[in-house]
């Protein structure tokens, strides 16, 4: 199947490359050959060949011209603006060691992201993106979603999506400043199918949409899909290049499908493993699911503080007992090479860091993170994790992570009983990403 | 079905939409070529306001055009305009062939492509743009204060880091000033090389960025660009800055400029005109003026702007003769 793909992309830039450099040349060398057979006069070939000429210069000012544009991917635009198609994509290679305190957790290797994304401009106001990854031997979409921008700053986009909820999650993980979101993103709704409308102002945007579940995510072929509302609003004073404000706040609330069941559970900041110690299991008789985030994040220069709490309440019903959760986090990053982190004002998150020297940039960070999944007759765990981060950008597409972080488990943090409680390893681990 | 079986069909879903949508997404860019001869045409129609400018980015420069293309259509149905079109151009020579064609009715430009438009394509300098909210801005020499550069005269020998060929602050003024000064300036591959003694060696740095680290770090003697690059940290980061001298500056040019090609109908040239002239008073502008690259206002061109226009004309010529 990943080969079909391959040939599809084959195929595509030999399109590209023939639509970019292609000239017309086949007459020119016909009457050559005319004339050198003796069929045509000299004199009759420069009349033809100036004829030819003319036409095809006209023909050529008569066409709306396309740009081709690579950096690492491929990208064309015409130049009336109304269509753009981009292939790119993402591949995260990483490495980790676990010193262990009381479980294996496997040192090891992963390709964390290997994904193809295509987008592109259709008539103008149309946008789509596509996006698939290949990380875990599967081919799971990402992002699939087509967006009407017409009345832009207002943008409605169907499709698969990422819920406005939490401006990590909505960072892309090309842009996050640790290897992994931190620990209460297990909160963070994600991608799923739905109707979303954004719109700006100057200090402001908001956010809101519908949605079912993700495209591969029907649980019973009888049952309902789960569905939920959510919303996100943000405001910024400042969103300067290297200064920026951003506060935010988002709500989502959830009806199950007819399983009414919900489990949240979360690795250590590290992915190789597979070990999720805090892990509730299913938790049955749910009736709807609520989640409120805040949101906080500065720039000053080459500093930078972010900050989000995010709690979920689970409404139960046959008698059981409603839980609650909650999880917080708060990070500082510094470039020691003067680079400001890139805050996407109308987005309300973080893009590219374009290192200013053509030795790239280098980012120190440390972040405190924390997710508390024991309420009442729930004991998923309390989990703590202390991060420092190195970053060191070769250039904008690529960049090299190290993280050292020191996990701090309670006696619940157990993996649903799969492994011991209280266990407090500490973990190096290493990436090279490039995205195109 | 099982969980596998789900997401094993699941995948195959994925995968042939991607393909179909790489394959699709090529055919349609292929037929765009075909699609765009007929529309030229179409744009040829009266009813059709088209704007331009030469951009080396037309994806993003559409989003910046068409609410202010739009938003002056509004106003002007009652002159049988009912649609809008943008097209931009690689370069001047495009946007020169798009006029004369009568392809593009209104251009928003540099002072120095708007004399290029005006000159080649007989375009008409309709109003002054208060682009990034400045009427006006200059081009600065700059040097590091150890460097003993106090004048332009102190260049003879040295080298000075430039944006690239296109750019007007960072290029066409100050090469055109040294060559008034009587330098005789030379292009230098890389801030390696040294220029002969008696001359002014000049390096393309690319980007703003590029420009202040080679003064910064001492690869070359000096660099120019224009007086908001100066203030903004992502040009001339503040640990630079401190270091670093003015020891020139410009006269003031119009920071942009809007032309209407030759032979527009003088109806909907007129109404153009006024509707940009009031759009900072009208509250429905706003956001139309914000996506045009943060437009304040329009206004009339002054006798000072005319005069700085002429001096556009002979900077032009100058840099031509002399560099290219």
């Amino acid at each position: 199947m990943i080969k079909f793909i391959f040939v599809c992309i084959i195929l595509c830039l030999t399109a590209i490359a023939n639509m970019a450099f292609a000239e017309n040349t086949e007459p020119q060398e016909l009457l050559i050959i005319l004339r050198d057979n003796g069929t045509i006069t000299q004199e009759q070939y420069d009349k033809l060949k100036q004829t030819t000429e003319h036409k095809a210069q006209e023909e050529q000012s008569s066409r709306v011209d396309v740009k081709v544009i690579s950096k690492g991917g491929v990208e064309v635009q015409t130049y009336d603006g109304n269509f753009s198609f981009k292939l790119g994509g993402r591949v995260f290679v990483d490495a980790a060691y676990y010193d262990e305190d009381k479980n294996a957790l496997g040192d090891g290797t992963e390709l964390r992201k290997a994904r193809i994304d295509t987008k592109g401009i259709i008539f103008g106001d149309w946008d789509y993106q596509f996006e698939i990854d290949f990380a875990d031997g599967d081919a799971d979409i990402s992002d699939a979603y087509i967006r009407y921008n017409a009345f832009f700053p207002t943008r409605i986009t169907v499709g698969q999506f990422k819920e406005p909820f939490s401006l990590e999650e909505l960072t892309s993980s090309k842009f996050i400043t640790f290897m992994e979101r931190a620990l209460p993103n297990e909160f963070a709704p994600d991608r799923n199918i739905g109707i979303g409308i954004h719109t700006h102002g100057e200090v402001w945007t908001a956010a809101a949409g519908v949605f079912g579940e993700e495209f591969d995510d029907d649980a019973d072929d009888e049952g309902d899909e789960g569905w939920g509302v959510t919303g996100r609003l943000t405001y910024s004073p400042v969103h300067l290049d290297t200064r920026a404000l951003h506060l935010g706040a988002a709500a989502s609330y959830r009806i199950p499908d007819d399983e009414k069941k919900v489990k949240f559970d979360a690795r250590p900041e590290s992915h190789v493993t597979d070990i999720k110690y805090v892990d509730t299991d299913k938790i049955k008789n749910m009736d709807s699911l609520i989640k409120y985030g805040l949101e906080a994040s500065g720039v000053l220069g080459p500093f930078s503080l972010q900050g989000e709490y995010i709690y979920t309440n689970i409404g139960r019903d046959n008698g059981s007992e409603d839980v609650d959760f909650d999880g917080w986090y708060v990070y500082g990053s510094w470039f020691l090479t003067g680079e400001s982190r890139h805050y996407k004002f109308k987005k309300g998150a973080f893009g590219r860091v374009t290192p200013m020297s053509k030795l790239g940039a280098l980012e120190l960070a440390t972040r405190y993170s924390t997710i508390d999944l024991n309420d009442g007759p729930i004991t998923g765990g309390e989990g703590k994790n202390i991060t420092f981060g190195f970053n060191y950008y070769f250039n904008p597409y690529i960049r090299l992570m190290l993280n050292y972080i020191i996990v701090d488990n309670d006696e619940d943090a157990d993996a649903d009983g799969d492994v011991m409680g209280n266990d407090d390893p500490r973990i190096v681990q290493a990436r090279l990403q490039v995205d195109f | 079905m099982t969980i596998s079986a789900r997401r094993r069909s699941g995948s195959v879903l994925a995968v042939l939409l991607f393909g179909i949508l790489l394959c699709g997404g090529t055919c349609v860019l292929a037929k765009t070529n075909l699609w765009a001869q007929d529309k030229s045409e179409a744009l040829l129609e009266k009813h059709t306001l088209v704007i331009g400018k030469i951009t080396q980015n037309p994806k993003k420069l559409f989003r910046y055009l068409k609410p202010m293309v739009n938003y002056a259509a509004e106003h002007m149905k009652d002159l049988g305009i009912t649609d809008t079109e943008v097209l931009m151009a690689k370069d001047n020579q495009r946007m020169v062939s798009y006029l004369k064609q009568g392809k593009v009715d209104w251009v928003t430009e540099t002072p120095f492509s708007a004399i290029i438009l005006q000159e080649k394509a007989g375009a008409e300098i309709l109003l002054k743009k208060w682009k990034k909210g400045v009427p006006d801005y200059h081009t600065i020499f700059f040097a590091r204060k150890d460097s003993g550069i106090n004048s332009l005269s102190d260049l003879k020998g040295k080298t000075i880091a430039l944006e690239d060929p296109g750019s007007t602050s960072a290029y066409s003024v100050p090469a055109s000033i040294l060559i008034n000064e009587g330098l005789e300036l030379v292009r230098l591959a890389s801030p390696r090389e040294k220029p002969l003694a008696d001359k002014v060696g000049y390096v393309f740095a690319e980007q703003e960025i590029t420009i202040s680290t080679y003064v910064h770090k001492g690869f070359v003697s000096a660099g120019a660009f224009n007086n908001q690059d100066w203030n903004k940290d992502d040009h001339l980061p503040k640990a630079f800055r401190k270091n670093m001298i003015i020891f020139h500056k410009s006269r003031p040019f119009p920071r942009a400029i809007e032309l209407v090609r030759k032979g527009l109908d003088p109806g909907i040239k007129q109404r153009l005109k006024e509707i940009l002239l009031n759009a900072h008073n009208d509250p429905k502008a706003k956001k139309a003026l914000r996506a045009y690259q943060k437009t304040e206002k329009f206004e009339e061109l002054s006798e000072k702007d005319r005069d700085s226009l002429d001096e556009v004309r002979g900077i032009l010529k100058s840099v031509r003769s002399e560099l290219e």
